[in-house]
């Protein structure tokens, strides 16, 4: 199971995104600054925008789903269980996962933030694509809902994951991480030597880094535990 | 100085607290009662019981700039520079003036190539710059800043971070999810259930946070 970005060029105005690379099985994250075409270019993999010229190519990819940055735009049900419904679910099974036992008959927006993150994080999850693609999952949480997320996100077991995110502070174990700088795309390759190439690495890990550290994966423990490592 | 006494409205119960500081961060969990607490504080929202006093002044009395999370729910104008020009015009200053200080608010915030542009047309981020512009154009004596760096990569806040370090407001109040960014501040507020469970400089706040994650990430591997 695998996308294949041949080439990939795609311009509107003065913006262009520029691309090539294969995204195989597991967790990938793509960080690069606000504008640089993070969300264009989870369109362009979910196949709702055309490029202008190359490909996304899936090989053995039968479902996508596509999760926007704010989950309220995916609402379209005036209760939290007729929503898990509307996803091909049954609400047992979701609302459990979610955290949401008991709140079936709420209105999904008097769900807090973190809540209706949490159910079509559940939602998208449970669904159990091929290709999950997640537009800035963790914007806007507080850290025990990114927290959340996190372990959501590493529990999935299968399929190609693939996270658009700036977050630099609570991060899931992922297995490549990728750039967007100046309208290209660029793969840092597979963790952990993806990590010391990562330009806009989070401060802990540039810092553990400059240390002389060795993280094995992004997140704030890898960084402390190859800190000890090298203090004793 | 910040004064609040006997402040209740909707979740938030302020009894007394006073802050003399100029760049506040208010922190804690999502719907512990931050943005209701800079809502009242800004003048968005009369509190049911209490006061606020900002300068020794209450809210509406005073210059407030405010910049929210969603600067799509905010924006007002199609074209940039009207959204910026917005402030200024509702103050009535002559043209001239607000012409002067739409440019010199987007050369601050670093977005003067956009004043022609669609708002529709721009990214989160600099939807969030043009809202930064907008509350900075008519030189606040406060700045609120409601979660406004949560879609916004390091880069454009750290600019956000500099534009708010070097305007000429008074106070700066600014809610963040970024503990590393309230670990800047002078004062930090952490909230909870509505109520100000921590209070004081990051070092005396974050003492009391340390075996939760609302710990700034440098603390945490500097230790």
């Amino acid at each position: 199971m695998r996308i294949d970005l041949e080439d990939l060029l795609f311009s509107r105005d003065s913006f262009t995104l520029r691309g090539s690379g294969t995204f195989g099985a597991g967790v990938h994250l793509v960080s690069g600054p606000v504008g640089s075409g993070k969300s264009t270019l989870a369109l362009l993999l979910a196949e709702l925008l055309q490029p202008g010229s190359g490909a996304v190519r899936r090989h053995g990819v039968s479902s996508a789903l596509l999760l926007l940055q704010f989950p309220e735009h995916h609402v379209t049900c005036p209760t939290v269980a007729e929503e898990v419904r509307s996803w091909g679910l049954a609400p047992e099974d979701v609302l459990l996962r979610a955290d949401l036992v008991g709140r079936g008959d709420d209105d999904p927006f008097h769900l807090s933030r973190g809540e209706l993150r949490r159910l079509t994080l559940a939602c998208a999850v449970t669904r159990n694509p091929d290709l999950l693609l997640l537009d800035e999952p963790f914007s806007s949480l507080d850290c025990v809902a990114k927290r959340e997320a996190c372990r959501t996100i590493e529990e999935r077991g299968a399929g190609i994951t693939i996270i658009f995110s700036h977050e630099r502070a609570v991060l899931p174990r992922v297995d490549a991480v990728w750039e967007i700088e100046d309208g290209a795309l660029t793969p840092r390759g597979s963790v952990p030597d993806a990590i010391p190439l990562w330009r806009h690495a989070p401060p802990y890990l540039a810092y553990a880094l400059r240390e002389g550290a060795r993280p094995e994966n992004i997140r704030l423990s890898d960084a402390r535990e190859a800190l000890c490592r090298i203090r004793g | 100085m910040i004064e609040i006494a006997d402040l209740r409205h909707r979740l938030v119960d302020i009894p007394d607290l006073a802050v003399d500081a100029r760049h506040i961060a208010v922190i804690g969990p999502n719907g512990s009662g931050k943005t209701t607490l800079l809502e009242v504080c800004s003048g968005i929202e009369e509190p049911r019981a209490g006061t606020v006093r900002l300068l020794k002044r209450p809210p509406s009395a005073v210059k407030v700039g405010w910049v929210g999370e969603f600067p799509d729910r905010t924006l007002l104008f199609s074209r940039v520079y009207d959204e910026i020009a917005s402030t200024p015009r509702f103050r009535h200053h002559p043209c001239p003036e607000t012409d002067e200080r739409v440019r010199a608010a987007a050369t601050r915030v670093g977005i003067s190539h956009l004043l022609d542009r669609k708002v529709s047309s721009l990214s989160g981020g600099e939807k969030a710059l043009v809202a930064l512009a907008a509350a900075c154009a008519d030189d606040p004596e406060v700045l609120v800043l409601d979660e406004a760096d949560s879609h916004l990569d390091a880069g454009t806040a750290e600019r956000v971070y500099r534009v708010v370090q070097e305007s000429t407001a008074a106070h700066v109040l600014w809610c963040t999810q970024s503990m590393d960014a309230a670990a800047g501040a002078d004062y930090v507020l952490f909230m909870e259930n509505g109520l100000v469970q921590h209070h004081g400089t990051p070092e005396e706040v974050f003492s009391a946070l340390e075996e939760t994650c609302f710990y700034p990430t440098m603390w945490r591997v500097l230790r």
